[in-house]
């Protein structure tokens, strides 16, 4: 899987537009989700009918149901299975009512994520946390490629050095306090001695010296620094 | 300044690492979905990173912190299903791994104590996922079937990840890479 | 000005732990360059931290700091120091911090910007800088609060040459404007004629003048053998869905014995290549590469191949320094007796029974390395890794190099620097989205 999956794509800035946008989005999914637990069985249809909505803006904005899909596929096989041995052919139709409900509880979160950026989410997580907590999920965010290309060569690292790690050989439970070692423990050693040095960067910079934070906001293009 | 952090929450040091465990909790999640049927090995991830968190920081809070910060980064990062509910997902079994660390802090070795918490999340997992059974509709014997098979595989791969956990903090308490005096260092 | 006084400070981590500085002096004026020097491990860093306040661990002794007084530290790792997606955020880190409204933030951040000589809109973003423009960034980032005192880590080692030639352009610039500089570097002679005093830090305390080891270990020339252990047809090295990062017009080939350079800028793709040899770098379009005749795979090769990456020190996880270096030996099955023979060469024996991770920075280099020489590998691939090394380790690695290659090992060495005067039988270069080859060094060397 490349890196770049997780990086975000452009730094492109924040207008106030957007973030209301992102606000009202993750309060209307949440309240669609929940509704698809609680609402009454002759609502359904209206519900339904607000997700198709939801579900052509996401088709509209390159979002790719196909892993929901086969989610909800594999939920409604093995519920449908379980129906069958437990209740015969007559009750089906409540599985897949129920099966129906998960998924009209899943769609707005796809929505939410299909249409949102992940910059504006951040932003108004960012506002209702403690700027320390902000501040981690950032640096995290920011450190997410590096940390996961870095266990990635840890792996191969070892297994070029001849660590029984090899995917065929982690089939074997024998094997696995090998990854143990020799994987997850230099990988937390090299996250601790990151927490660490993020840590001083951030305090060489003043971090945690006032309780509140101002915000720099991202001047238009004609306050360039040419 | 480190002395009046300490007052009033983590230190950013031990802030970070919580983060950084849950960011990697959450982009393995998402690289590792291991399609065989299998619901619960997400499990596996949640209770090594919470309790790897719990035996670094060594402090009440590392796991909901730990749990908080996953939800929220899966929120960000769009992985998994849900939206909202993720943070629910990943907060439900951090908080009652927490809880059941309070109740069992002074019984049982260290093993078995990681066990019994793995366990408890596990339950946790599994109990928000019937509780959804049940509110879309299906019907009693089938929401407990389901509950039953998730309680079995979410306990046996988070009893998996608590067993990792141990080693791999022993390593780093013999070789001085946790400077702390705490009670559970001791164990170790 | 008296900015800054350390006097008599002592430092160590953890009782029972061996003293970093043992009554350590200190003093800094404003306006001034000091740079120190001092082996891989020395405290370098240590010491700028505590200059900067940030150390986060007690010491003893008196550190006199002048009233009000601000100090910027630029550190090693760009990684973790970059915490924004946009220059002009990055900067204003710091002011977000202090607390200052947001419309004060723009005029400070441009005049930051201004003194480090970049000149990019403050919405570009720091994907697309380059090494040396990133150095300089970090330095706004702390410039923008008005430090009087510049902390610089290491900048070498992170720069190249033309990124070393305009950070010196800029340090002249904050010298003059009366800030005090004072640089950590294993490679001072880059900043002759820049700075005004130079110290040695060693056994705990700082002395005047330069910090200098014998490098009396030569890689030996040697001559090749006949077998073919890498050999390529000509190829673009491409990633899936990206354009190619650089085209090889002849086929390359590596036989028994030899040793290759790899030299290019950082990202010219140096590791990336490196990694293709080994099999195990993914992404990347089918390449005509064979590596003792296959196409590479993932370990396939076993205790052929042996691949040091970069920050080698990353893959240390056994109790002790031996169980390190033995590591290799008992998964493939080879005798034990090598890895103790091999500690007693390197002169690290007294440290076999101990942790890997309680040595100093330079020795776990070492280490890691040993454990891949020990099962003395056919094809050795080295990914920069003279990198944060001085002078006396260098000669271990020579040793070990030297060593391999009498025993027909094949050793392709990368750098982003060009090694001079080693005795290579040839040396790739990446430049300008060519690999091109040259064999002439060899018989320069031969010649001369």
């Amino acid at each position: 899987m490349p890196v770049s999956h997780f990086s975000r794509s452009q730094a492109t800035p924040i207008s106030s537009r957007s973030l209301w946008f992102a606000g009202t989005a993750m309060v209307l999914a949440l309240l669609l989700s929940s509704a698809a637990f609680f609402v009454p069985q002759v609502y359904l249809p209206w519900l339904a009918g607000i997700d198709a909505l939801l579900v052509l803006h996401g088709v509209i904005n390159k979002g790719n149901l196909g892993g929901l899909l086969r989610y909800i596929l594999l939920q409604l096989l093995f519920t449908m299975v379980l129906y069958l041995a437990i209740h015969g052919g007559n009750q089906v139709g409540q599985g897949v009512m129920a099966v129906a409900r998960i998924l009209l509880a899943l769609l707005p979160g796809w929505w939410l994520t299909s249409t949102v950026s992940a910059e504006a989410i951040g932003e108004l997580l960012s506002k209702v946390m403690p700027s320390k907590w902000a501040f981690v999920i950032v640096a995290s965010i920011n450190l997410l490629p590096f940390m996961v290309n870095e266990a990635r060569e840890i792996y191969q690292l070892q297994l070029l050095r001849g660590a029984r790690i090899s995917p065929k050989q982690l089939l074997n439970p024998r094997n696995w306090s090998e990854l143990c070692y020799c994987v997850l423990f230099p990988l937390l050693v090299q996250l601790l001695k990151l927490a660490q040095q993020t840590a001083t960067a951030a305090r060489a910079r003043h971090f945690g010296h006032k309780s509140r934070r101002t915000h720099w906001r991202p001047g238009q293009s004609e306050n360039g620094n040419k | 300044m480190a002395t009046n952090s300490q007052s009033r929450g983590f230190q950013l040091q031990d802030a970070l690492f919580i983060g950084f465990c849950a960011t990697l909790l959450v982009a393995l999640k998402s690289m590792l979905r291991l399609r065989l049927g299998l619901s619960g090995h997400s499990m596996l991830l949640m209770s090594f990173f919470y309790l790897t968190c719990y035996c670094t920081v060594a402090r009440v809070g590392a796991i909901t912190a730990c749990g908080a910060m996953a939800g929220a980064v899966a929120a960000i990062l769009g992985v998994g299903k849900g939206g909202p509910i993720l943070l629910v997902k990943f907060l439900a079994p951090a908080i009652a791994m927490e809880l059941t660390l309070l109740l069992v802090q002074n019984l049982l070795t260290l093993r078995w104590r990681l066990i019994v918490v793995a366990v408890a999340g596990a339950i946790v997992w599994s109990a928000k996922g019937l509780l959804e059974d049940l509110l879309v509709g299906m019907s009693w014997q089938v929401a407990s079937v389901r509950f039953a098979a998730k309680v079995g595989s979410g306990g046996v791969f988070a009893t998996i990840g608590a067993l990792l956990v141990i080693p791999v903090v022993r390593r780093l308490k013999a070789h001085d890479l946790l400077y702390r005096d705490s009670k559970i260092d001791q164990e170790l | 000005m008296r900015l800054i006084e350390l006097d008599g400070v002592n430092f160590n981590y953890g009782s029972g732990q061996p003293w970093i500085f043992r009554d350590l002096d200190f003093r800094l004026e404003s306006g001034s360059c000091h740079c120190i020097t001092g082996p891989t491990g020395s405290g370098k860093s240590t010491l700028l931290q505590l200059i900067a306040g940030l150390l986060s661990r007690p010491f003893e002794g008196g550190v006199f700091r002048r009233q009000g007084l601000l100090t910027g530290l630029v550190m090693q790792d760009p990684q973790v120091q970059l915490l924004r997606q946009t220059v002009g955020a990055e900067v204003a880190f710091a002011l977000e911090n202090l607390a200052l409204a947001t419309e004060q933030m723009i005029p400070m951040v441009q005049r930051a910007l201004r003194r480090v000589g970049l000149f990019v809109s403050l919405d570009c973003p720091i994907s697309n800088l380059s090494l040396g423009q990133k150095y300089r960034l970090m330095m706004a980032a702390q410039l923008v609060c008005n430090p009087t005192v510049l902390l610089l880590d290491e900048p070498w080692a992170q720069l190249d040459d033309r990124g070393v030639e305009e950070l010196i352009m800029v340090i002249r610039g904050l010298v003059a404007d009366g800030i005090a500089v004072v640089i950590s570097e294993h490679n001072p002679r880059s900043f002759d004629g820049l700075v005004d005093h130079f110290w040695q830090l060693a056994d705990g305390q700082l002395k005047p003048g330069i910090y200098r080891t014998q490098h009396a270990i030569p890689l030996k020339a040697m001559s090749c053998g006949d077998e073919v252990i890498v050999d390529t047809d000509s190829f673009d090295y491409r990633f899936v869905g990206d354009s190619p990062l650089f085209s090889c017009e002849q086929p390359l080939q590596v036989r028994r014995g030899e040793l290759v350079t790899l030299i290019g800028d950082n990202g010219a793709g140096k590791s990336s290549l490196m990694k293709s040899l080994a099999g195990i770098q993914s992404n990347t379009v089918a390449l005509p590469i064979r590596v003792f005749g296959e196409r590479p795979k993932a370990g396939a090769y076993g205790a052929r191949l042996g691949l040091l990456m970069q920050r080698p020190v990353r893959q240390l996880f056994e109790n002790s320094v031996l169980d390190e270096i033995s590591f290799s030996l008992k998964r493939f099955e080879l005798p034990l007796e090598n890895a103790a023979a091999l500690l007693q060469d390197l002169g690290l024996e007294a440290f076999a029974k101990q942790s890997p991770h309680k040595l100093s920075y330079g020795q776990q280099h070492l280490v890691a390395l040993a454990s891949l020489v020990c099962y003395q590998p056919q094809l050795l691939l080295l990914d920069d890794p003279m990198a944060g090394l001085d002078a006396e380790y260098f000669d271990r690695f020579c040793l070990m190099v030297n060593r391999l290659r009498e025993r027909g090992t094949a050793v392709i060495v990368s750098s982003h620097r060009p090694l001079r005067q080693l005795p290579v039988s040839q040396q790739w270069d990446i430049a300008d989205g060519m690999l091109t080859v040259s064999y002439a060094l060899e018989e320069a060397y031969y010649a001369s």
